[in-house]
This record gives structure tokens, C-alpha cells and sequence, in this order.
């Protein structure tokens, strides 16, 4: 009874820092799906030396700590006189990693559709512009909706990283319940209830876009389609 | 033969790591004459029909599509006037049978979506699919995925249409409404070079049959002669060997 009294108290405080939690999010989540099409496109379709940048991108950002990556922007920058805010400084950094992954699953849906989708629209006349707007990408687009759920489950608990260059989200102001109240336990069980929650809501709308957006014959199968 | 054939084929060649697969091809198509490619697996007919859109660009030789020469520049527009239906069919998977119709009309000829409508429904009718207008390709039986990527063909009333191997992916209780198909459009007129074994269709509806080894062409001529008195002996031996199969099968 005592932890419902404590979550009443403390509940409207926490929840302001979800909304810089969420607003973190939505921006590096958004800033990782536009760099992931230019990134898939270079892994794809591109000629050797964008393939190379593209694919030496995604092996640096995948291959190195988040943490690294947010302390070069946050800290290494500023010596190159490029100074930036914490929160503009957690979105790039999540967004420059997230893009690395997404750019991943994107090329992975892509890979995955039978070559015969693309050799039959330019057999029809169709230029290669217009067999991946209107051909791969819807057939790709649905088929990596699972990954790109589980991406975006993974992005929203890494923006608690951000407390790391102080910036005010969710996870720090429940240490900041915890010195005040100097209940640990509760602040930080309390602040996981609320991560659970909104991974929760994530999951199953992209799971509902997911069983809208089916059509037979496209469903993700974990490997090749049928 | 005419002095202005809808397709001319001229010593077109084309080698594959290493091996020439097309050692100079050379054949006429007129207007709304069918010609069947028959011969061995391996003969290079598939790469023939690839090599005159440009799917698989010959190394030499030409391809003259109604007096213009078959290039890479302006390719797009040459091959919205060549049909073309694939072994596996490659309906969009993600469109429904009207929408696969469609498509190309919209995007490639730039028709309104009333026209491509209209003309859609005439040449699904045409293959009797009528009834299929909503389905999903997955949804649909081997025979009605390939009667619909011919009506998706025909939707773009192309100078003439490609078959690459069209029954081959069926089973064989399939095989007979596609070749009806066929049939009925090699009687109305349509353009055809068609890559298949299927001797129901050589002998009802193919003006020519050409017979292809080892990436030249052998012999060709009207069925009748090439099927009862062909000239080379690989030629009859070929054709006895099928219709064996065919009859064990």
C-alpha cells in the first residue's frame, strides 16, 4: 500500500521526464529512418565508393559503444568548436546508431524479395526509380515491420543513456526520487513500470500496423519469402 | 518473308563466365506470326528472349525492334512495347490481380486509372479471370497467377510477347487453360516467340518452330515439315526424345 502512496507522489514528476524521454526518441527514431534509406540505398544500389562509405558507416556504428558515440559528439565535438545541447546531442547520437541498424533490416527485407519482382517491372519499362517506389519498397516496407518494432522497443530504452550528459529524462529523475526520498527500490521499480508501458504500447501498435498492412504471400518469415 | 519484319534478330551473341551461350543468332519475326524456340536445356533460347529486351544485354550483334534498334538508351520505352511472361510468373506480390494490370499502364504509358481500368478488365476477361479482380497472387492457382501476368502483358497492347518457358512451373493438370490461352491468342493475331516444349501448342498455333542447340539455330520452319521431315538428324532425334517423355508422362 505504502509503494501506491509513493507511485501517487511521484508519479506527475516522473512523468514529465517522459515526455523528454518520448521526444527523444521520436526525433533520433525519425533522423535514423531517413539516414537508413540513403544508407540502404548506398548498400544496395550504389556504386563501389558509396557502397564502401555506406557500409563503413554501419560497421563503425555498430561496431563501437553507444555511450562512445554519444560522448564524441557531446564532449570530442565541442574541441572542433561544434557545440550542442545534451538533447541535441542524445537525439544525433541515438540517430546516427539507430540509422546503422534500421539501415540493416531495411537491407535485409529488401535482399529477402525475389529478384523476379524487379526484373518484372523493368521487363514492363518501368525505370528502376519507379520498381523501388512502387514495387520493392511496399513489398520490403512490410515485410521488416517485426525488426523495426524491435529496434524501436531497443532505441526507447537507450535513451536513458542520455542521463549520462545530464540530460533531465526519465530514468534521471527517478535517481532524483531516489536522493530524495532515499527509496531506491520504489523510485527505480516505479520508473521500470513506466518504461514497460510505453515499450509495450511501441510493440503492439507496430504489431496492429503489422496484421493491417498483411497481404498474403508477404508475411515475415525470418528468412526468404515463399 | 517481309522486307519489314516486326523483329529482326541479327548475329546476336552472348558468353556467360566464359561460355558462349548464343553463338550468332539470326531470325525474323513478322506481324502477328507465333514462333516456338524448342531444343535441349542449357541451348541458351531463355538468354535469346533476355538478350532482345535487354534484360541480359547481347555482347555483339543487333536487335531491330520495328526499324529502331534495341538500345540502352530510351530502353524503357522499347520494352513497354515488348511483353514479356516469365517461367515463375512475378505477378507483384503486393497488388491485387486488377492493380498488377494496372500498374505499368499508369506509371510507364501514363494512362488515366480509368483507361488502364477499362483496359484491364478487357484483357482479364479475355484470360477468364473476371472473378479474380481482388485476389492476391498468393491466392491464386499456378494457371490463373500465369493467365493474369498475360493479361498484365497484354494490358500494354505491346508489339509483340515474349514466353519464356510459360508451363514449365505448372503442374501438369494446369498446363491446358495457359495453353488455351495461348492458343486463342496466336489465332486472334498477337505477335509471339514463345520458348517451350509444349507440343500441343507447336502444332495447334506456331507458324514457325525453331529449334536451337548449343546456342545456334539448328533448323527452323513451318511445323508441319519440321515436326514430320526435319533435316538434321539431332532435330529428329530432339523430337523423338520429347514426345517419349511426353508420352511416359
Amino acid at each position: 500500500m505504502d509503494f501506491i502512496e509513493f507511485g501517487m507522489t511521484w508519479m506527475p514528476f516522473l512523468l514529465e521526464g517522459v515526455g523528454v524521454t518520448l521526444g527523444l526518441w521520436a526525433v533520433a527514431m525519425v533522423l535514423g529512418f531517413c539516414l537508413a534509406l540513403l544508407l540502404v540505398w548506398g548498400r544496395v544500389y550504389g556504386s563501389k565508393p558509396i557502397y564502401l562509405v555506406a557500409t563503413t558507416y554501419v560497421e563503425v556504428f555498430r561496431g563501437t559503444p553507444m555511450l562512445v558515440q554519444l560522448f564524441f559528439i557531446y564532449l570530442g565535438l565541442p574541441e572542433i568548436g561544434i557545440v550542442l545541447d545534451p538533447f541535441s546531442a542524445a537525439a544525433l547520437a541515438i540517430g546516427l546508431n539507430t540509422a546503422a541498424y534500421q539501415a540493416e533490416y531495411f537491407r535485409g527485407a529488401i535482399q529477402s524479395l525475389p529478384s523476379g519482382q524487379m526484373v518484372a517491372a523493368r521487363a514492363m519499362g518501368m525505370s528502376r526509380f519507379q520498381a523501388l517506389r512502387d514495387i520493392i519498397l511496399p513489398q520490403a516496407g512490410r515485410r521488416v515491420i517485426p525488426q523495426w518494432s524491435n529496434e524501436a522497443v531497443v532505441e526507447l530504452k537507450y535513451t536513458s543513456i542520455a542521463y549520462a550528459i545530464g540530460l533531465t529524462e526519465l530514468t534521471a529523475r527517478a535517481e532524483q526520487v531516489g536522493y530524495q526520498t532515499f527509496q531506491f527500490l520504489e523510485a527505480f521499480t516505479l520508473v521500470a513500470i513506466i518504461y514497460l508501458v510505453l515499450t509495450g504500447i511501441v510493440a503492439q501498435s507496430l504489431d496492429l500496423l503489422e496484421r493491417k498492412t498483411r497481404i498474403p504471400g508477404l508475411t515475415y518469415t525470418g528468412g526468404k519469402m515463399e | 518473308m517481309s522486307d519489314n519484319p516486326i523483329l529482326r534478330v541479327r548475329d546476336v551473341r552472348k558468353t556467360y563466365g566464359g561460355v558462349e551461350v548464343l553463338k550468332g543468332v539470326s531470325f525474323d519475326l513478322e506481324r502477328g506470326q507465333s514462333k516456338i524456340v524448342i531444343g535441349p536445356s542449357g541451348t541458351g533460347k531463355s538468354t535469346l528472349l533476355r538478350c532482345i529486351n535487354l534484360l541480359s544485354p547481347p555482347d555483339s550483334g543487333s536487335v531491330i525492334l520495328d526499324g529502331v534498334t534495341v538500345e540502352e538508351r530510351g530502353i524503357n520505352q522499347i520494352r513497354a512495347q515488348i511483353g514479356f511472361v516469365f517461367q515463375e510468373f512475378n505477378l507483384f506480390t503486393h497488388l491485387r490481380v486488377l492493380d498488377n494490370v494496372r500498374l505499368a499502364q499508369r506509371n510507364v504509358l501514363g494512362r488515366s486509372k480509368r483507361e488502364a481500368t477499362k483496359r484491364a478488365l478487357e484483357e482479364l476477361e479475355r484470360v477468364g479471370l473476371s472473378d479474380k479482380l481482388e485476389a492476391y497472387p498468393a491466392e491464386l492457382s499456378g494457371g490463373q497467377k500465369q493467365r493474369a501476368s498475360i493479361a498484365r502483358a497484354l494490358a500494354m497492347d505491346p508489339k509483340l510477347i515474349l514466353f519464356d518457358e510459360p508451363t514449365s512451373a505448372l503442374d501438369p493438370e494446369l498446363t491446358g487453360e495457359v495453353v488455351q490461352v495461348m492458343k486463342d491468342l496466336a489465332n486472334a493475331g498477337m505477335t509471339m516467340l514463345v520458348v517451350s516444349h509444349e507440343m500441343g501448342f507447336a502444332k495447334a498455333a506456331a507458324d514457325e518452330v525453331i529449334f536451337m542447340e548449343g546456342g545456334v539455330i539448328v533448323e527452323q520452319g513451318p511445323p508441319s515439315t519440321l515436326f514430320t521431315c526435319p533435316e538434321h538428324a539431332r532435330t529428329s532425334q530432339f523430337l523423338r526424345m520429347i514426345t517419349h517423355e511426353h508420352e511416359e508422362g
